[in-house]
């Protein structure tokens, strides 16, 4: 239980909560806005942050360009997938877009040449061989920002209070991002496409189009998310982006309402909790358990809560129901 | 030819248990407009629990095999009664469904790992015993599996083809609201959807596990998503469409590891196969190979 008591344990949570919400807000502009279920979010994930890595490790790329190579081969991604399976029913759509975060996921496990496959080995230094970990120019700007901060916090900064501090921020740029672009003309028409495509097809708006870039932009925000993903875990395994991932951003975007992004914060950090707090469940009944049986039961709440949020409150916490009616 | 042979064979083994998971995929989409994510753990549960009434309770495998049918049954009407009927309800949306059948996946299959534990289980049956035909290995536990799913499969295909509820379950996909005045008892209709797709989803994952040796609670999910490839192959919500598609995936799968085709592929990557299948049949027929055409946006 003491774990609790720290600030870094909820420095820690906050800074997942942040980066689980960067990954959301791709959805909510896929889902909230089009209506777009696509259950393969993940596979963005992994594609930048492996993208990334591999690059600076074995290519020796610059951080910075690596890191934004990463984001756009996220993009092409969701550009793929869109290009191939956006036209299919949208149910179609769901079922191949697991697929393609399988298939991700699946072939970084299998190249062990590249990815350095289920061990994650790809960061792993090598005896007798020079090989950079790509957190390296990470950790400098992390170090220069903690000479930066202590003054003003004091004590409590460190590596993961500075984390926090650069993954809220850039979930804030991108929440006031999304949130203009859903005030757009481009996000009226791409709601009309949500509730019928005819209507706007009939307009002379290419529904399809629509779709795909709204896609694209969801992939790259994604893809963003991977390059935390893998600067804040340090090390890849292909096990970091099972489809589990990508309903934790769905019971994330329900949670704070589908159709708002102002909720997204707050529901992030409720799932960070959630998810990170229920570690902490050493306490009856949960104390009859070890370690790895708790972590059964951890995704179990987490399905449970997924089940009775869905039947319960589907509009979310801050949602709208009138909204949700997809029908 | 030997390896063509065994690979062939291999194939109709794995694709007999698509088919059959995909079957019962599909019928519950058809009438329920659900895409049961939770499917996969179906399997899982029919293998674990096969294997502890056999081993456990020392009843003959074949009791224990039926005991672990009812026992899916028995799952998939509690989730009925206390999910999916108060979903309908509420007129809950495809995204509603996904996720609860999702959120239900979760929970069984970490139940399933709670109960039975994370280490892999195995069958009390011969491994070891081979028959050998036209070159290739054909294991017995594969025999019985082909041989069972055969006549399984018969038995359902029959089934919705002849029986009045069959037939009901037919009319109810096509057409919901002119099924129900036409005084079809929908809830005796999904009833029996349940009933076949928990029974004939444990009976895959027996299968499965028989087949594979081992298995985990993984298994299930593993299988997923070749099984929703069968299904969307055959056309999403058509159950004979699904077992057709089952076999096709199980056979293509197996023969692209064949050497002669350009060295095959490493068969760690059959899943991989699966969905360039579909997705190349997507592409070029997006309403599944035996599909009606959709309205195109």
């Amino acid at each position: 239980m003491n774990a609790f008591m720290q600030p870094g344990f909820w420095v820690f949570i906050l800074t997942m909560s942040g980066i689980y919400g960067i990954f959301t807000l791709g959805l909510q502009i896929q889902y909230g806005v089009g209506g777009i279920l696509n259950f393969g979010h993940v596979g963005m994930m992994a594609l930048s942050s492996y993208t990334m890595a591999i690059l600076i490790i074995t290519h020796g790329v610059n951080f910075w360009i690596a890191a934004a190579i990463g984001v756009a081969v996220a993009a092409l991604g969701g550009a793929f997938l869109g290009l191939t399976t956006l036209r299919l029913r949208g149910d179609y759509f769901a079922i191949v877009s697991i697929a393609f975060s399988e298939i991700v996921r699946y072939v970084i496990y299998n190249s062990d040449g590249l990815t350095g496959g289920v061990q994650g080995s790809l960061a792993i230094p090598v005896i007798g061989e020079n090989y950079p970990s790509y957190t390296d120019t990470w950790e400098s700007i992390m170090n220069r920002s903690r000479e930066i901060l202590t003054p003003i916090f004091g004590e409590i900064v460190d590596r993961e209070f500075v984390m926090a501090i650069i993954v809220w921020t850039t979930l804030a740029i991108l929440l006031l991002f999304v949130s203009r672009i859903e005030r757009t003309s481009w996000a009226r028409v791409l709601r009309a496409t949500r509730e019928d495509d005819e209507v706007p097809a009939a307009l002379g708006k290419n529904v399809f189009r629509f779709r795909l870039q709204a896609v694209i932009i969801g992939s790259v925000i994604g893809g963003i998310a991977g390059i935390f993903w893998g600067l804040e875990s340090t090390l890849l395994s292909p096990d970091d982006f099972l489809t589990l991932v990508t309903f934790y951003g769905w019971m994330i975007l329900i949670l704070g309402g589908a159709t708002k992004v102002k909720g997204l914060p707050i529901a992030a950090i409720f799932f960070g909790i959630l998810y990170g707090g229920s570690r902490f469940f050493t306490f009856f009944p949960f104390s009859m358990l070890d370690a790895s049986e708790r972590a059964y039961v951890r995704i179990m709440i987490i399905g449970a809560v997924l089940i009775i949020l869905m039947m319960s409150r589907p509009q979310g916490i801050f949602g709208k129901r009138q909204e949700m009616v997809l029908e | 030819m030997a390896e063509f042979v065994q690979l062939l064979f291999n194939g109709l083994v794995a694709g007999s248990i698509f088919g059959i998971a995909a079957l019962g995929i599909s019928l519950v989409y058809s009438v329920l407009k659900l895409v049961n994510f939770a499917a996969g753990d179906f399997l899982t549960l029919g293998a674990f629990t096969a294997f502890y009434f056999a081993t456990s309770t020392k009843l003959p495998f074949i009791v224990a095999v039926l005991l672990s049918m009812l026992l899916g049954v028995v799952i998939s009407l509690i989730l009925e009664f206390i999910i999916w009927r108060k979903l309908r309800k509420t007129g809950a949306g495809m995204l509603a469904l996904f996720l609860v059948a999702t959120g239900v996946a979760f929970v069984l299959r970490q139940a399933i790992a709670l109960i039975f534990g994370s280490n892999s289980q195995k069958f009390d049956i011969d491994q070891i015993k081979t028959y050998e035909f036209l070159g290739a290995q054909i294991a017995q536990a594969q025999l019985v599996v082909l041989s069972c799913a055969s006549v399984a499969i018969t038995i359902i295909a029959l089934f919705i083809k002849k029986s009045t509820i069959g037939k009901n379950m037919r009319a109810y996909s096509d057409n919901p609201s002119l099924a129900s005045v036409s005084g079809i008892n929908v809830d005796r209709v999904i009833i029996a959807t349940w009933i076949i797709s928990g029974a004939f989803g444990a009976l895959a994952g027996i299968f499965q596990g028989t087949v594979q040796g081992q298995f985990t609670s993984g298994m299930g999910l593993d299988l997923l998503l070749s099984i929703l490839a069968a299904v969307v192959l055959g056309t999403i919500g058509d159950a004979y469409g699904a077992l057709i598609g089952g076999f096709v995936l199980g056979v293509v799968m197996e023969l692209s590891t064949w050497d002669a085709l350009l060295g095959g592929i490493p068969s760690t990557y059959k899943p991989v196969v699966a969905f360039a299948v579909l997705v190349i049949v997507l592409l070029f027929k997006p309403e599944g190979i035996f599909g009606v055409k959709a309205r195109k946006i």
